[in-house]
């Protein structure tokens, strides 16, 4: 962080993963905290909680990453994902169609179940599998390629789910969209950054819940927050320690 | 889905509680097998919050329990919204988390200690209890803030000197109480209130001051000092332990259910397996022979229908536990944020998220209805999650008699007369709650008893003797992938 600049306004955003097992929730993380890839990756068991920060023009979003340490199988880590959560990254694998119905089902439980004004993006990975060299986000404007071929191309491209199908569903619920890589990292930063910028700015005054919307004006965050660990008196400094 | 069946488990651990919770963190690098069932949809057990939705069903189940059954006679109110505008109705269901057992966190606790040393505090956010309230008719200023220190106490020109002289002899006393048992061993089964005027010559006034920091369901005639010496003093030695001005914290969103998911969650990330809306419906010993010793000892029915084998069976049945408390409680929203009440009085202080209300025995009587024992009021700020902006949860408690919902109707009533905001009520939930498990307190201040429950338990599953070595409890390095220090990491 660079020590000459005035603090920006620093929030803590928690963000959930979800989607059919071996889509590449993980990785994506991975790619996002550590800029690395690692091939046949095991299925997820401890990833866990993972926190980077994202530096916008104006504001630090600080993204507490709830992964789903591998349990999708009984679902039974659903209801404490979904509480307090301001954002959800709901990810399928755009060479296998079966995952996207899974995505279409975390989508539907987020918009019964988490905090209305979550922000969730849909993510299609594994673009490197196809043979498009860039993938298809919504913030990189309507004229990228929407129609790719159905199905498997004589020249390798695995992809089953065509953009424009994730796509129309995703405007239909008002998603975030993105294609990605995890592996060569295209688009990664992107999702985070674009989950980022669509939080509303109100709902970040120190309070993450839905109730939050109307938060008082010129409050810093964590201005109730108690520290366990830090020096007596800096509880309400958050940040000191850069 | 493969089976349940298959595994054979290490330990199954029923109820998905504080107590049971904090086990499945404690074993979570264990490397045991562990199964963990809830009969609920829902984390918590009787830690459980709540959105207004979840608590409507809540209460529909409620009604069909039996006697034994940890919650009863839940009756929800609602007022009417037609013609109220934003902040004076309720939101929608989801802005909501109410607790179904509200408790504080003293800073001295060793529950925060092992939040930090087995690094799950990251995923939990604190706030801090702020000003403790005394109602008192006495006076013109129906609700006095307790004092927080000894320049409060100088400060306090209600107090005469010669009061002021004795608080803070007691107040010497009290945080070197162990070492002085010579003053108060031989007054252990007296009450708190005849120790306090004959020890220590404090008018009654400041007795009620003191007993509030108990919390006791009981009336300071009817508390033992035995009993209260160690809660007083930690109450005491607690303030300004993570910064001035408050001794208790309690976690954002939903108290010990944040707590409790967070620690299933690092049983889950440890490889535990969770299953919600299952229970044990029958349990039995499996017989080994002399030939072959049996790893497994018990066989559990499983009420999704599988039936699985465990060395260690942990459940939630203790006909020991009950010690026939029975406490009522109501949990109120309320249409004001009560600013007042949350104000700072401490330089450098957080911004409290909770403050405290007690209502001591006799503080009013108004309608044949009087306080025979004292209530009290749990103040949430919209700061700690549980409602939005511009409204508060109380959450009273008493406990239960015969007329104890008309008790605590009439104390919220009292109270919000007291803090003359203008305020509606727009919420109420009643319930009775006894204590019918090990696993669930109706304290107010989280026990560091359940923690040393939970050190047995741990120690057995592991199958670590009473002299053996063994790693230390609850104390685990950071998983492989996290930022060693999230305060300092840099951004990209």
């Amino acid at each position: 962080m660079a020590e000459a600049t005035a603090p920006k306004p620093s929030s803590s955003v928690k963000l959930v993963l979800l989607g059919e097992a071996a889509v590449g929730k993980s990785s994506l993380v991975l790619r996002f905290v550590n800029n690395d890839f690692q091939e046949n990756k095991e299925p997820t068991i401890g990833a866990a909680f993972l926190t980077q920060k994202c530096n916008l023009p104006t504001r630090t979003i600080k993204f507490e990453i709830w992964d789903t340490a591998g349990q999708e199988r009984f679902a039974s880590l659903a209801p404490m994902y979904y509480r307090n959560a301001q954002s959800a990254l709901v990810v399928y694998d755009l060479t296998k169609p079966t995952s996207l119905i899974k995505a279409k089902h975390w989508v539907a439980e987020l918009q019964r179940q988490a905090s209305p004004g979550i922000v969730i993006a849909l993510v299609g990975n594994k673009l490197d599998l196809t043979n498009e060299s860039s993938g298809s986000g919504n913030a990189l404007g309507e004229d990228s390629e929407t129609d790719a071929a159905e199905g498997e191309n004589d020249d390798g491209d695995a992809r089953k789910v065509s953009t424009a199908e994730a796509k129309t569903y995703a405007e239909e619920e008002g998603l975030l969209f993105f294609e990605t890589s995890a592996k060569n990292g295209t688009n990664v930063t992107e999702v985070f950054t674009a989950i980022a910028n669509a939080i509303p700015e109100t709902s970040l005054k120190g309070a993450r819940g839905p109730g939050a919307t109307q938060s008082s004006a010129n409050r810093t965050e964590d201005q109730s927050r108690v520290n366990l660990t830090g020096p007596r008196d800096s509880a309400s400094k958050e940040g000191c320690a850069c | 889905m493969e089976s349940l069946s298959e595994t054979k488990w290490d330990v199954v651990i029923e109820g998905t509680g504080l107590q049971h919770s904090l086990l499945a963190l404690a074993l979570s690098r264990s490397d045991k097998k562990i199964l963990h069932v809830d009969q609920n949809e829902y984390y918590g057990a009787a830690e459980a919050a709540f959105s207004l939705q979840e608590v409507d069903g809540w209460v529909e189940r409620t009604k069909g329990c039996s006697d034994g059954a940890p919650f009863r006679n839940a009756t929800l109110w609602k007022a009417d919204d037609d013609e109220s505008t934003n902040s004076e109705k309720l939101a929608f269901s989801r802005s909501y988390t109410l607790t179904l057992s509200p408790q504080i966190i003293y800073t001295k606790s060793k529950l925060l200690a092992l939040l930090v040393s087995s690094k799950v505090y990251r995923q939990l956010e604190f706030q801090a209890v702020g000003n403790w309230w005394l109602y008192n008719e006495v006076d013109e200023e129906l609700l006095k803030r307790l004092p927080n220190g000894r320049e409060d106490i100088f400060q306090d020109k209600s107090i005469d000197n010669r009061a002021k002289r004795s608080l803070m002899k007691f107040l010497k006393f009290i945080v070197d109480f162990e070492n002085q048992t010579g003053i108060w061993e031989a007054y252990g089964d007296s009450s708190l209130q005849e120790f306090l005027s004959s020890q220590f010559q404090l008018p009654p006034r400041l007795q009620l001051v003191i007993a509030a920091l108990t919390l006791s369901f009981d009336s300071p005639d009817k508390t033992t000092v035995r009993w209260a010496l160690p809660r007083i003093a930690r109450h005491l030695t607690s303030m300004g332990i993570f910064g001035p001005g408050f001794s208790a914290v309690v976690p954002k969103w939903g108290g010990g259910a944040e707590i409790a998911q967070v620690a299933c969650r690092a049983g889950a990330v440890g490889g535990g397996v969770y299953v919600l809306g299952t229970d044990v419906e029958n349990s039995q010993t499996i017989e080994s022979t002399e030939e072959e010793m049996l790893e497994q000892k018990f066989s559990l029915s499983l009420s999704n229908g599988e039936t699985v084998t465990t060395r260690h069976y942990i459940n939630t049945k203790d006909p020991t536990a009950s010690d026939g408390i029975v406490v009522s409680r109501i949990i109120a929203v309320i249409s004001s944020p009560l600013l007042p009440i949350f104000a700072s009085s401490t330089e450098g202080s957080p911004l409290a998220a909770v403050s405290v209300v007690v209502f001591p025995p006799n503080s009013f009587s108004q309608d044949g209805v009087s306080l025979t024992h004292p209530v009290y009021i749990m103040i949430h700020s919209s700061e700690t999650g549980e409602c939005p902006v511009g409204q508060c949860v109380l959450y009273a408690s008493t406990r239960y008699f015969e007329n104890s919902k008309v008790v605590l109707e009439a104390t919220i009533s009292k109270f919000l007369e007291a803090v003359k905001d203008n305020v509606k009520l727009l919420y109420t939930l009643y319930y009775e709650q006894q204590q019918v498990t090990a696993t669930s307190s109706l304290d107010l201040a989280f026990d560091d008893q359940i923690l040393d429950n939970v050190e047995e338990q741990w120690k057995a599953v592991s199958g670590y003797g009473d002299d053996e070595e063994h790693p230390p409890f609850m104390q685990f390095a950071d998983r492989e992938g996290m930022n060693a220090d999230d305060d300092n990491d840099d951004g990209y």
